[in-house]
């Protein structure tokens, strides 16, 4: 059993994971019918299902441990409330953009999950082992891509790095702990996050330089999971338009 | 690649030819890319494989549309799993008729060119998310039974592609029929959203099936090479003995005033279909034609550069590797 | 130019350890690389597979039924090289695919195919070069981050949702 401050600071943490997850499944399925090519359309779907899998797993960890709703949390809680992190609420953009956002993030889960598995807390311990696996294979296709629009032609090469200059920046703001993190740090429950972070910028910047794409310097970086941009509003909006319509409604 | 054998009346064996082939068909067995077949055969196949395709592909749109606002994580789940199907059917269905002889990229250009036709149901809006449910209910619901005639097709890779599909269909439907139903039941708004759009899509569902027997010029070859083995009509009458009792059942209205219950044969018999509004439709003048269309052809021209780049990555690799 | 649609790549699935390789349909793509990876988003949305290989359409060599009376396998002396060679076994079904028959040393698909007719009957045969066929590792971590996680997604099968019926919602 987790003492009680502890079981608050896990929820809070669990809440940012799911919320990330929610946000970038939403944007990814923007894509469901309208990529490249009918493959890929496949693929994005699998991805967007995948990352919204993940929510589900972290919010029902979080169900376990204050009785909270996933359903309730996901489609009635206010765009202030959201924690998730701005590098995957930023509009979809073109395919590079969403390519490269979606590298940058999945070389982010595979290196916190393989920490996260070997958390003192067993259901996190688990549920990070189990996403991972899917994770290593997101990896495999969003590297696939890097290398191909980064190798690709002139036009590719471009806009993979105009997308890079947009969001390689934001993804420092994942490595922050939230206020109650440390706590969990302290008792073996969750990976140091801040820890994470050179290792992270290390294998990122040589995978993206070997493909030819160059890392910005600077750029702004949020302070904390409570900052977001205009666009999370709409996007909430459409994504709890349905859920919030009938309030009488028992069960969808 | 296969080498195709086709067989044109002028052919001094033609006659001879033509019987062994309806032998083998009669005989039950598949006709297999390289076996012999009549010109005609081959060219009513790509005709109904590749507008079966691009009715996959263009039907992605009206439901992928609600996956955004889709209202809970279970249902979000279902409806991109779901429309991610309907891609996967659409690309089966592509690699079956391009074992024909003919390209994707042919396909594609004429599906884009607005050459090509694809279902009519999918020129039609979805206006409120209780359509996603009746989609899959019942449209989905007239394709499987279309569907499952269809995998006894005597063209192998057809006949692979509609068995593969039919199995997945069978989630579409059962997870449309659990969503009208539970919306059929529940608060006032569901019951009126749910009701609303069983009146909108119930003709265009019931003309899915295609135009009665007597109007329909193709249907005796295609019985006769074995294509399809049921005829629209029957089809259409198998759909609504499935599933008229289930929604009346459920507590819904359906919106046609002579539809009646026939003792005698234990059909569902429906009232007059508005074929006018059907030629319509598929001669472009329907409501959503313009828009599907067009998002289609967005999406192609916006791959574009996505796909040179992988082309010239894929090039690159290739002389490499010659060096 | 490719066009717009990339080339043909045909896909091979192997559900089992112990189920043959049956050619399971194709995917449009870039290089084999690409095309392996979409393989498994277009053709393991669902359990299960155990691995998957593709090759270039093109590399195919085909003979259907009718064919193979015209058969003419040349044997040289030429160099050898291993093929692939699948058979579809039977003609009576709707479910049958180009099942793996083996692997043959020969000089030509012809000469692969002759040799394994000595061991499989078919209706029709394919043979490809065994060079131009990729596939996953068989190792239990592609397995598990590749194919396993199909598992976990239930509600793309029709018995997650059992029997729906107008009363059973009633009294829910
Ligand atoms: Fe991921
Ligand atoms: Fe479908
Ligand atoms: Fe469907």
């Amino acid at each position: 059993m987790l003492d009680p401050y502890l079981k608050e600071a896990l929820v809070a943490r669990l809440t940012a994971w799911a919320d990330d997850e929610v946000v970038l499944a939403q944007r990814l399925s923007e894509w469901v019918g309208h990529a490249p090519i009918l493959e890929e359309d496949i693929a994005i779907a699998n991805l967007a299902q995948d990352e919204l899998g993940h929510a589900k797993v972290w919010l029902e960890l979080r169900q376990e441990l204050d009785g909270s709703d996933p359903d309730h949390l996901v489609f009635f809680r206010d765009p202030l409330e959201y924690q998730n992190a701005v590098l995957v609420e930023l509009p979809k953009g073109d395919w590079a953009f969403t390519m490269v956002r979606q590298y940058l993030f999945d070389a982010y889960e595979n290196l916190w999950l393989k920490e996260a598995a070997q958390s003192a807390y067993p259901p996190l311990a688990e549920a990070a082992g189990r996403i991972l696996k899917e994770e290593k294979f997101h990896l495999r296709h969003s590297s696939l891509w890097l290398e191909r629009l980064g190798q690709g032609t002139e036009e590719s090469h471009r806009r993979a790095q105009e997308a890079l200059d947009t969001l390689f920046p934001y993804v420092r703001q994942l490595f922050q702990l939230l206020p109650t993190d440390e706590a969990l740090v302290e008792a073996g429950i969750l990976p140091d996050l801040r820890a994470l972070e050179a290792p992270y910028l290390e294998e990122v910047e040589a995978r993206l330089e070997r493909v030819g794409l160059r890392p910005p310097q600077g750029g702004y970086v949020p302070k904390s999971r409570q900052e977001h941009t205009e666009y999370l509003w709409s996007l909430l909006a459409e994504m709890q338009s349905v859920a919030r319509w009938d309030p009488e409604a028992k069960a969808w | 690649m296969v080498k195709l054998r086709i067989g044109y009346p002028e052919d001094p064996d033609y006659g001879e030819r033509l019987a062994e082939f309806e032998a083998r068909i009669a005989r039950g067995e598949k006709i297999e890319p390289g076996d012999w077949m009549p010109a005609e055969y081959r060219r009513q196949l790509i005709r109904m494989i590749s507008q079966h395709a691009h009715s996959e592909w263009v039907g992605m749109l009206p439901e992928g549309a609600w996956i955004p606002r889709a209202p809970s994580l279970r249902r979000k789940l279902i409806l991109l799993a779901k429309v991610q199907d309907e891609a996967g059917h659409g690309q089966y269905l592509y690699h079956a008729a391009e074992t024909l002889g003919i390209t994707r990229e042919e396909m594609v250009a004429a599906l884009l060119s607005g050459k090509a036709k694809y279902s009519n149901i999918f020129n039609y809006p979805t206006l409120t998310w209780a359509d996603v449910g009746i989609i899959g209910w019942l449209v989905d619901g007239m394709a499987i039974k279309n569907q499952t005639m269809l995998a006894q097709c005597s063209y192998g890779p057809y006949s692979r592609a509609m068995v593969r599909i039919c199995a997945e269909e069978t989630f579409h439907h059962k997870q449309g029929k659990e969503a009208v139903l539970l919306y059929a039941k529940g608060s006032r708004k569901q019951r009126q959203m749910v009701q609303d759009a069983l009146n909108r899509w119930w003709w265009p569902t019931l003309m899915m099936a295609g135009p009665h027997d007597t109007d329909s010029p193709h249907t005796p070859l295609l019985l006769r090479w074995g294509i399809k083995t049921k005829t629209n009509d029957q089809v259409r009458q198998e759909f609504l003995n499935e599933h008229v009792p289930e929604l009346l059942e459920a507590g819904l209205r359906i919106p046609d005033p002579h539809l009646r219950y026939d003792e005698k044969t234990g059909n569902w018999i429906h009232g007059p279909i508005p074929w006018d509004e059907f030629w319509k439709v598929i001669n472009g003048e329907g409501p959503m034609n313009r828009q599907r269309l067009l998002a289609r052809r967005r999406a192609h021209e916006e791959g574009r550069w996505v796909r040179e780049a992988l082309e010239a990555y894929a090039q690159r690799q290739l002389a490499q590797a010659a060096d | 130019m490719w066009g717009t649609e990339w080339p043909r790549f045909e896909v091979i699935k192997q559900d089992t350890q112990h189920s043959p390789p049956q050619m399971v349909g194709s995917v449009h793509a870039a290089d084999p690389e690409h095309a392996l990876l979409v393989a498994r988003h277009v053709f393991v949305r669902r359990p299960a597979a155990y691995a998957l290989f593709v090759a270039p359409a093109e590399a195919f060599f085909h003979v259907s039924q009718e064919g193979l009376k015209d058969l003419a396998p040349r044997r040289e002396g030429g160099p050898e090289e291993a093929y692939w060679v699948f058979a579809k076994r039977s003609h009576r079904r709707s479910m049958v695919y180009g099942d793996l028959v083996g692997r043959f040393l020969a000089q030509g698909p012809e000469d692969a195919i002759a040799q394994a007719l000595l061991q499989a009957q078919g209706v029709a045969f394919w043979a490809v070069p065994e060079r131009l066929v990729v596939g996953t590792e068989p190792t239990e971590e592609v397995v598990e981050s590749w194919f396993a996680p199909a598992k976990d997604k239930r509600y793309r099968l029709q018995s997650y949702y059992g029997l729906i019926t107008a009363k059973g919602v009633e009294d829910a």
